[in-house]
């Protein structure tokens, strides 16, 4: 017998594109802050209320908000399962995006008061991980994908919890070891949400977006057990003050990181789709991006590199260019389904449809691409040879290429 | 020209927003069976499972099958058993992804 395919999984678009456009605004907003704020970093000053502002605009506002919607759109498609209720889909929205809006303003204005917006960003978290859990339990067979993304939503939960309880410090102080539970707050959130959930959706959209076929994911499961083992260690090794531990743990996220490295490589090799789509192409050179970013963290924690100069920009290289980098190739190709879909799925076979590729730029989007990763760059080189001028220009240039990116994603709504 | 070919000629115009390419060409079209009341039954895959656009694929074939003359009832099963290959391709399509 034929087995086949259950019909409609389709998520209302609103609710996807509730997320993005919120995620848009965010991230407009974090790089203009971070360009009014270049003294600070000129001078390696990240921990001041300023720049925790732009920092949650940029991480929450923008990249957690975008995953959100993205995956209100892709767990119903790639786990062959609906989400499990629109409706608190739609509540969940408001409420995080009030929350995150207000963590990060109360971050800069009143951080004693953040922790009161941060309980509302912390709800909506929750009540996301419970959408998900539930829709993903609807899910028939379990696979190597939705042990990443199961993993990189525990790291989720793990990320806010560590979160309010440095809210809660900025209120009423009493906990004893801020700087570990601050690091923890970032290995569980950089490493383990963001890191888990790219890998998890690249073994199903590289593939997917390249036509691949007769690749064997074989170091999948090994990637996952590495970095896993990886970020235990950290956590360990922040907590014990062990840096020995921090040398294995980063040794470890490194051969998790490879593995996928190796499995991407092979998907690619096999594609059929010769010529790839240009944001898509950056996506995958995000990927080289990251490999460089551990390769480079590991070697720093060989040598013993300690200045916190140094550790901060790498932090701000691994944000950028894995983590934003990965996300904005992806979007790029996202929105642009998820437009087509809702403007055009009923009219397939009535009248003449556009190609989703007829529906971006494609060498502006190239050109943008290349400008940000020029623009990275030199922040961080020119930032930490302390040249403020080259900073705000830096900055400068990140704010005006952000913006025309957005603007382009958004010119894919009126198409 | 029978109806079998005819419902064939009208899944060439259905087209594979993301490869721009039609999805007979692309051998994502197993089966066609037309019954003694004209009834149609297809029995069709996509390229992976979980491919976001795969109602629209499928609602876009149905429309397509629904215009030709004499059809009566549509139906098209989405099947990943057997999975699709590339070398289910034709060489038009396999020489339209060089």
């Amino acid at each position: 017998m034929i087995p086949q395919l259950q019909t409609k999984t389709e998520t209302n678009i609103k609710l996807p594109l509730a997320f993005i456009l919120f995620g848009l605004i965010s991230f407009v907003t974090a790089q203009s802050l971070l360009w009014m704020n270049t003294a600070a970093l000129s001078n390696g000053t990240f921990r001041m209320p300023d720049l925790w502002m732009a920092a949650h605009f940029l991480l929450l506002g923008w990249a957690v908000m975008v995953v959100m919607g993205a995956m209100y759109q892709l767990v119903p498609v790639a786990f062959l399962t609906p989400i499990w209720n629109e409706r608190f889909g739609f509540i969940q929205f408001f409420i995080t995006a009030a929350g995150v809006a207000g963590l990060s303003i109360a971050l800069s204005l009143k951080p004693d008061a953040a922790i009161f917006a941060g309980s509302l960003a912390v709800i909506g978290i929750l009540m996301f991980l419970f959408q998900i859990a539930m829709t993903l339990l609807k899910q028939k067979k379990a696979n190597i994908m939705s042990w990443f993304v199961g993993g990189a939503l525990v790291f989720l939960l793990l990320t806010i919890m560590a979160g309010i309880f440095l809210t809660w410090n900025l209120a009423f102080g009493a906990i004893v070891d801020y700087d570990a539970l601050f690091k923890s707050h970032l290995i569980f959130g950089l490493t383990g949400w963001f890191t888990l959930l790219i890998f998890g959706f690249s073994y199903k959209m590289v593939p997917m977006f390249s036509l691949s076929h007769g690749f064997a994911m074989k170091w999948a499961k090994g990637a996952f057990i590495s970095y896993i083992a990886g970020l235990i260690l950290m956590i360990a090794a922040v907590w014990s003050s062990a840096s020995w531990l921090l040398t294995i743990g980063w040794g470890f996220l490194w051969i998790g990181f490879t593995g996928y490295v190796i499995d991407m490589r092979e998907i690619v090799k096999k594609r059929i789709k010769k010529k790839l789509d240009q944001p898509f192409v950056f996506s995958l050179i995000s990927i080289i991006f990251g490999w460089m970013i551990h390769t480079s963290a590991l070697l720093m924690s060989i040598v013993g590199v300690t200045a916190v100069t140094a550790w901060s920009w790498m932090i701000y290289l691994y944000i950028m260019m894995w983590i934003i980098f990965s996300i904005m190739g992806y979007l790029y190709k996202i929105v642009p389904f998820l437009w087509w879909t809702h403007k055009y799925s009923g009219s397939v076979g009535k009248k003449n449809v556009p190609t989703l590729k007829e529906m971006i730029q494609e060498k502006w989007g190239t050109i943008l691409f290349a400008a940000m990763t020029a623009g990275v760059v030199m922040l961080a080189v020119t930032a930490m040879l302390e040249m403020p001028g080259l900073v705000f220009t830096a900055q400068a240039f990140l704010t005006i290429t952000s913006s025309l990116y957005v603007s382009s994603i958004v010119r894919v709504l009126t198409r | 020209m029978e109806l079998t070919k005819q419902v064939e000629e009208a899944l060439y115009q259905v087209i594979d927003p993301e490869l721009g390419i039609n999805i007979v060409d692309l051998g994502l079209v197993y089966k066609i069976d037309v019954n003694e009341t004209n009834d149609v039954h297809v029995q069709m895959t996509l390229t992976t499972p979980g491919c976001p656009l795969h109602d629209s694929i499928v609602s876009g074939a149905e429309t397509m099958i629904y215009g030709v003359d004499d059809v009566n009832d549509v139906h098209v099963e989405l099947v990943w058993h057997p999975a699709w290959s590339p070398e289910k391709m034709s060489s038009r399509a396999k020489e339209m992804l060089m």
